[in-house]
């Protein structure tokens, strides 16, 4: 269980996250969710030891985050926003460091069945800078994998990849969680949040603004949206409860009109009259 | 049993120097200097200058190993922390994983002693080679891996305390570079004046210098040797606190 309360980083006067407080149960795949800057990236760095908060305190299977850091890091694996494999090295030989630092047992094999995991095994003995964007985001995960992690971070982790890669990487997830592990991400993609994850925070400028699951988050704003452009040029949102209150009021509409079903997009517009991406 | 913490964080910038040594011209990039020097002052000078009875070629060989060891365990080190704790983010990687921070410092500390070992290995065949009277001796070997390790350490603390990898070099310029020139490298320390000679004790290469050269370990090697295990102490646990407070 991951528990945060009211944690706070300021850099300067800015507070990158102020006072988030939540739960994230064991086994859950857990979003945050918010715009570049809203604290996402800040929040994870706190949890998985890399930056120590300013405020309030944070705990990961009852260890406290900043107390019982070398515990933490015990329990955690990590996919970092930014690429932090060893170019240089081959793909086996960044598992094998990453093996020795957190003495995996049996790591010949766990490296073996990580890169097959990831479908990597036949290029294990390439140097890394060979590889393309996508291919680097999955070996981190297979290197996050690897020491078989009780809570896994992943921040932003479909940067770069194609459609096809992201879904087996969700498959991924999904299957890493149904294991028990619990699994928190952090994303600016919509559908990634929708498909993958049990429940979702919605983060804006540090602060936690929305929590819940992502059907639940929906139905707060309404579950359709009828949307036009203005005669300025503005996009027009309406969000209707039912199908039946979203067609009558397409139907008042002088304009053209689009009726679709709410995201999550909608939801963070809706509470905060901005944009995500 | 399990592989202690240090292991693959040396492990890994021991790969990437043994895939460097491969390459020609890395071999030659750590040699140029103290090559250039050897033959510049030692060859030039080496038939017409004699100190305390030796040839100047047999006194400059040890100041070179000294100099090579200094620079190629410190420019090692501080440039691997430095750019891979702000650019590849690799070093991040040893601080979430649950190995100690000395751990992490001393895998760094024996890569740099590796490579300052590497470079002085090469002005020590070349040392045999163009001066038959040069030898080695105890005091030699203690100055050498002393000096390799203190500033590996000091490597470490420069690499965690720069904010780009332009101000490292600062440091070189600072530090190094005029260690390197003034704390008898070139020549021997009691033709310096009073006043500067003792700032220059104050640099520990000025000890490795007095040490490097001994035959043996009289009251003079004792207390050079005691001065660069007290900076390798220092710098060591200067390095350690660093990590261990390694905050983004």
């Amino acid at each position: 269980m991951i528990v945060l309360e009211g944690i706070t980083k300021k850099y300067g006067h800015l507070y990158a996250v102020d006072g988030v407080s939540l739960t994230i149960e064991r086994g859950e795949v857990f979003g945050l969710l918010g715009p570049n800057g809203a604290g996402k990236s800040t929040t994870i760095r706190m949890l998985t030891t890399l930056t120590r908060p300013d405020g309030g305190k944070a705990s990961i299977g009852h260890f406290d985050i900043v107390k019982d850091r070398d515990k933490v890091r015990n329990i955690i694996g990590v996919v970092p926003q930014e690429n932090n494999l060893d170019r240089e090295l081959t793909a086996r030989e960044n598992l094998i460091i990453y093996a020795l630092l957190h003495r995996v047992p049996d790591w010949r094999e766990r490296i073996a069945s990580s890169l097959d995991l990831v479908g990597l095994l036949e290029r294990q003995d390439s140097i890394v800078a060979e590889f393309s964007g996508g291919m680097q985001r999955r070996l981190l995960l297979a290197r996050a994998l690897l020491a078989n992690p009780a809570v896994l971070f992943l921040d932003e982790p479909s940067i770069g990849l194609d459609p096809q890669i992201r879904r087996q990487m969700w498959d991924i997830v999904r299957n890493s969680a149904i294991n028990g592990r619990t699994v928190v991400i952090t994303t600016h993609y919509i559908e990634e949040a929708e498909a993958l994850c049990h429940r979702v925070g919605i983060l804006n400028r540090g602060r936690l603004i929305a929590l819940d699951t992502p059907a639940r988050l929906k139905e707060t704003v309404g579950n359709y949206v009828v949307e036009h452009i203005d005669a300025e040029g503005r996009l027009i949102q309406h969000f209707c409860r039912t199908r039946e209150e979203a067609r009558s009021c397409a139907a008042r509409q002088p304009f053209a009109v689009t009726v679709r079903e709410a995201n999550l997009e909608d939801v963070f517009v809706k509470l905060t009259g901005e944009r995500i991406e | 049993m399990k592989t202690p913490g240090w292991v693959p964080v040396f492990l890994k910038e021991f790969i990437h120097f043994r895939r460097k040594l491969f390459k020609l011209g890395y071999i030659f990039s750590a040699m140029v200097g103290p090559v250039i020097y050897f033959f510049a002052f030692g060859l030039g000078l080496g038939n017409r200058v004699k100190i305390d009875g030796v040839n100047y070629l047999v006194f400059l060989i040890p100041g070179l190993v000294a100099m090579s060891s200094m620079n190629n365990a410190y420019t090692w080190v501080a440039g691997t922390v430095n750019l891979s704790r702000l650019y590849f983010k690799t070093f991040q990687m040893f601080i979430q994983a649950p190995i100690s921070s000395s751990s992490i410092l001393i895998g760094e500390i024996l890569a740099g002693m590796v490579k300052g070992l590497f470079a002085s290995l090469l002005i020590i065949i070349l040392g045999f080679v163009m001066a038959p009277e040069f030898f080695l001796s105890w005091p030699f070997a203690y100055a050498l891996l002393a000096n390799c390790f203190l500033f590996s350490a000091l490597g470490v603390i420069v690499g965690m305390l720069t904010k780009s990898h332009e101000e490292t070099a600062t440091y070189s310029n600072f530090i190094i570079m005029p260690m390197a020139f003034f704390c008898g490298t070139f020549f021997p320390l009691d033709r310096i004046p009073l006043i500067l000679k003792s700032i220059i004790y104050l640099f520990p290469l000025t000890h490795t210098n007095i040490l490097i050269r001994k035959t043996v370990m009289d009251g003079e090697a004792w207390l050079s040797l005691f001065v660069l295990l007290l900076y390798g102490v220092v710098f060591f646990f200067w390095g350690k606190k660093l990590i261990n407070d390694y905050d983004e």
